[in-house]
């Protein structure tokens, strides 16, 4: 069953296990039959029905059923590419259910450690909780391994993780990236088809054309740190602006051989006329 | 999979409300096709002599209802020699909806404008079959008509002065476009006086 | 041309959801924190009850003082709101309270040394759950039924640990933030665009700037925080169908929990 697969990639049982062997300790039945603790994953309850998954879709996927009860998050714009001085990752903030916005401050990177970080698209809570997982699963590797998991073994335990789902309903689209002294700066497109791909640049989400636009045209290794950096805001911006679903506010990182530096939240409304007005761009717009 | 909304593919909303001896109309610029944003000067609110008629909806519809009420409003002038009152525009505009009940205009008008006679502010709604829904307060129509509902019932008070009703109509407008992602991108307030109209562009969010 | 019936055959689903209408608001302000909730429950344009309890408040037990003063919660009480499908509300509640008893008592129970870890190396006495663990929590709680999913927008609100009011916000599969103001269920899209307005200060800008220097965003006191909620609910009544009957408003600050109640209109 899709219940027990979170539960099969997960190392907690044995880790525990460990913990309560190599210890004294009084209650250690107690702590290994709680459920509580045994479980990193919980298990995830189906519905009683022959087929779930179309079950799932008649009730929340809303392109299918645009009156469907439960309405989840989504809509995105986020990019992320390799040059000279590292990684830039740049996202929007906006979430939408239909047409309504439901937010304007959603945190679309997610910081798996201090090296790694994970983009957000699709599913809100898909990514959200699956990253914020793969943070416990990398923490485990740290753990048994004592050295920093790969961006590459990172990324394959999500990849994994989504491949066994396939077909289930998950909906996300996400890039890893991080820095290991093997690697150098690499990046990782994974979805919830089950792809994993390595490469120099991605743009992901409903706003990703309108990103690869200006990015793919202005886009060289060479690029400084504070230029790459402004070409990622700029080319959210450009997504932000032209797609309905993108938008809200820019947050910006630089992915170093030291870890990732945050560069800050950028609101839209706020940066649109500053960088029309510096650029001469975005004619279109009158004021 | 379904057929998509007619009414909610351009995407689009306006708002009328009437203060003490003046009423205001505004709307928001975008005009859109889907998710894309397509053009950010489509004005909504067209005028005829001295009412003013915003439209929401199918873009193609709108501007079809808007031509053919140009011509209606013509037609009544030539015949009556005197312009239009708004709430004889608002009988003629639902009857021209109804003439469509089985294959209606995916449109959903805003009438507002002042009566020469009385002096009265006059806003008048319509469903896109021509049901005249005549508020004394305010009319609301478009892809964020609930955010404009709860702006609206929020921040209205009755027998507003000119320059306190631009400010409700302005931050109802805005702050409903700014929930709603197929509207926004611009907007335009007209306020009606009977010494003057003056019509004034709002800046607001470009995402 | 009319529609034609019976063409196709009548396809019947299994629907385990039913809407059950009303709204939830939760503000959080500088030193306080508001939940409220209208206490209409319908389903249809049918009304099952016009006093519901959409909030619960989680708390650890109440002192004489307490009592004494009327209050219903602790400075450490969750106020746990739920909106939508009450059937999955409710349990969502229950499963939601279970942990936090859980989770309150073990940690009154004494750790072996080694082992703080399974206390997130707390070993005091205290006996309470932060803000931003209960989210946690709760994002577990609606993800393990992702692919059976509770139909519920839940908002939780109190104080954090450094005191200040805090609000947090689920859709119906787990995904959260914590936010400063959110609206749920029926009456969000009414009330969602003021709140950005008069709490965020949203397309306010210093009269005589021209529109570039915009408002100062500041907390807002509790009277002002009430009286928007009054508001919002007022409003929402008016133009929407599933909500009304009465209001009930949670108040958490260092004293306790409070609880107001206002009367809706019943139409």
């Amino acid at each position: 069953m899709l219940s027990n697969i979170a539960d099969s990639l997960s190392q907690s049982n044995n880790i525990l296990q460990k913990e309560a062997n190599g210890l004294h300790f009084q209650n250690q039945k107690e702590l290994l039959s709680n459920q509580k603790f045994n479980k990193l994953a919980p298990s995830i309850a189906m519905a009683p029905v022959s087929n779930p998954a179309e079950f799932l879709r008649a009730h929340t996927d809303d392109s299918k059923n645009p009156d469907c009860a439960i309405k989840i998050a989504h809509g995105t714009t986020t990019l992320a590419f390799r040059f000279q001085g590292g990684i830039v990752v740049a996202v929007d903030s906006r979430a939408t259910a239909g047409q309504w916005i439901a937010s304007q401050t959603v945190n679309k990177v997610i910081r798996i450690n201090p090296f790694l970080l994970g983009t957000l698209a699709g599913g809100a809570a898909d990514c959200q909780y699956w990253e914020t997982w793969l943070g416990t699963q990398c923490r485990l590797y740290e753990l048994k391994n004592k050295e920093r998991i790969s961006v590459a073994a990172a990324s394959k335990i999500l990849s994994d993780l989504t491949y066994n789902y396939k077909g289930a309903g998950l909906s996300m689209g996400t890039m890893v990236c991080g820095y290991t002294k093997k690697e150098g700066p690499s990046i990782y497109y994974v979805d919830s088809d089950g792809t994993r791909l390595k490469g120099d640049l991605f743009c992901v989400g409903s706003g990703q054309t309108f990103a690869y636009g200006v990015l793919d045209s202005n886009y060289k290794w060479d690029l400084t740190v504070e230029e790459a950096l402004y070409l990622g805001k700029r080319s959210i911006l450009a997504a932000a602006h032209r797609d309905a679903y993108s938008g809200g506010s820019i947050n910006l990182y630089h992915v170093t051989e030291n870890g990732w530096i945050y560069h800050g939240n950028h609101d839209v409304d706020k940066i649109f006329w500053e960088i029309k007005e510096k650029e001469k761009s975005f004619n279109n717009v009158i004021g | 999979m379904s057929q998509q909304d007619p009414s909610t593919i351009n995407g689009g909303i306006v708002v009328a409300m009437t203060g003490k001896d003046c009423v205001a109309i505004a709307c928001d610029l975008r005009l859109g096709s889907q998710s894309l944003g397509v053009a950010n000067n489509f004005e909504k609110i067209h005028q005829y002599g001295k009412t003013f008629i915003g439209f929401t909806g199918l873009a193609t519809d709108t501007l079809t209802l808007s031509a053919e009420l140009k011509y209606q409003h013509n037609l009544y002038k030539l015949k009556e020699n005197r312009g239009i009152q708004p709430e004889i525009f608002a009988n003629l505009i639902s009857h021209k909806l109804y003439e469509k009940r089985f294959g209606p205009y995916f449109s959903t008008p805003v009438v507002a404008g002042l009566s020469d006679e009385t002096g009265e502010p006059y806003v008048a709604g319509f469903d896109c079959i021509g049901c005249i829904d005549a508020a004394r307060d305010f009319i609301v129509s478009g892809t964020a008509s609930d955010q404009l509902f709860g702006m609206c019932e929020a921040l209205y008070e009755p027998n507003l002065e000119a320059d306190d009703l631009f400010e409700t109509i302005s931050q109802a407008l805005l702050n409903a476009a700014d929930r709603d992602a197929i509207s926004g991108w611009g907007a335009a307030v007209y306020m009606i006086t009977k010494e003057k109209v003056t019509k004034t562009y709002l800046k607001s969010r470009q995402d | 041309m009319v529609a034609q019936y019976g063409r196709e055959p009548i396809q019947h689903q299994f629907n385990p959801y039913s809407d059950n209408g009303g709204t939830l608001l939760g503000i959080a302000g500088e030193d306080f924190a508001i939940l409220a909730s209208d206490t209409r429950q319908s389903v249809d344009y049918s009304i099952n009850t016009r006093l519901s309890h959409k909030i619960k408040v989680i708390t650890p037990d109440l002192s004489s003082e307490h009592k004494n003063k009327k209050l219903v919660g602790t400075n450490k009480s969750i106020l746990f709101g739920t909106n939508g499908f009450s059937a999955d509300g409710d349990a969502l509640t229950e499963d939601f309270e279970e942990n936090y008893k859980f989770y309150t008592s073990s940690q009154n129970k004494k750790i072996e040394p080694g082992f703080e870890f399974l206390n997130n190396g707390n070993t005091t006495e205290e006996s309470s759950m932060t803000m931003q663990s209960a989210a946690r929590n709760v994002q577990h709680i609606l993800y393990g039924k992702r692919f059976f999913p509770y139909y519920v927008h839940t908002i939780i609100a109190g104080l954090d640990e450094e005191g200040k009011g805090c609000v947090y916000s689920f859709d119906p599969v787990g995904s959260y933030e914590r936010e400063q103001c959110r609206v749920g269920g029926a009456g969000a899209s009414l009330i969602m665009p003021f709140l950005d307005n008069q709490v965020n200060f949203k397309n306010q800008y210093i009269p005589g700037t021209n529109s570039t220097e915009r408002r100062k965003i500041e907390y807002l006191t509790l009277e002002e925080c009430l009286k928007l909620v009054k508001d919002a609910f007022t409003s929402v009544t008016e133009r929407h169908i599933t909500v009304g009957d009465g209001l009930e408003i949670f108040i958490i600050n260092k004293e306790g929990v409070r609880l107001e109640y206002h009367a809706l209109k019943k139409d």
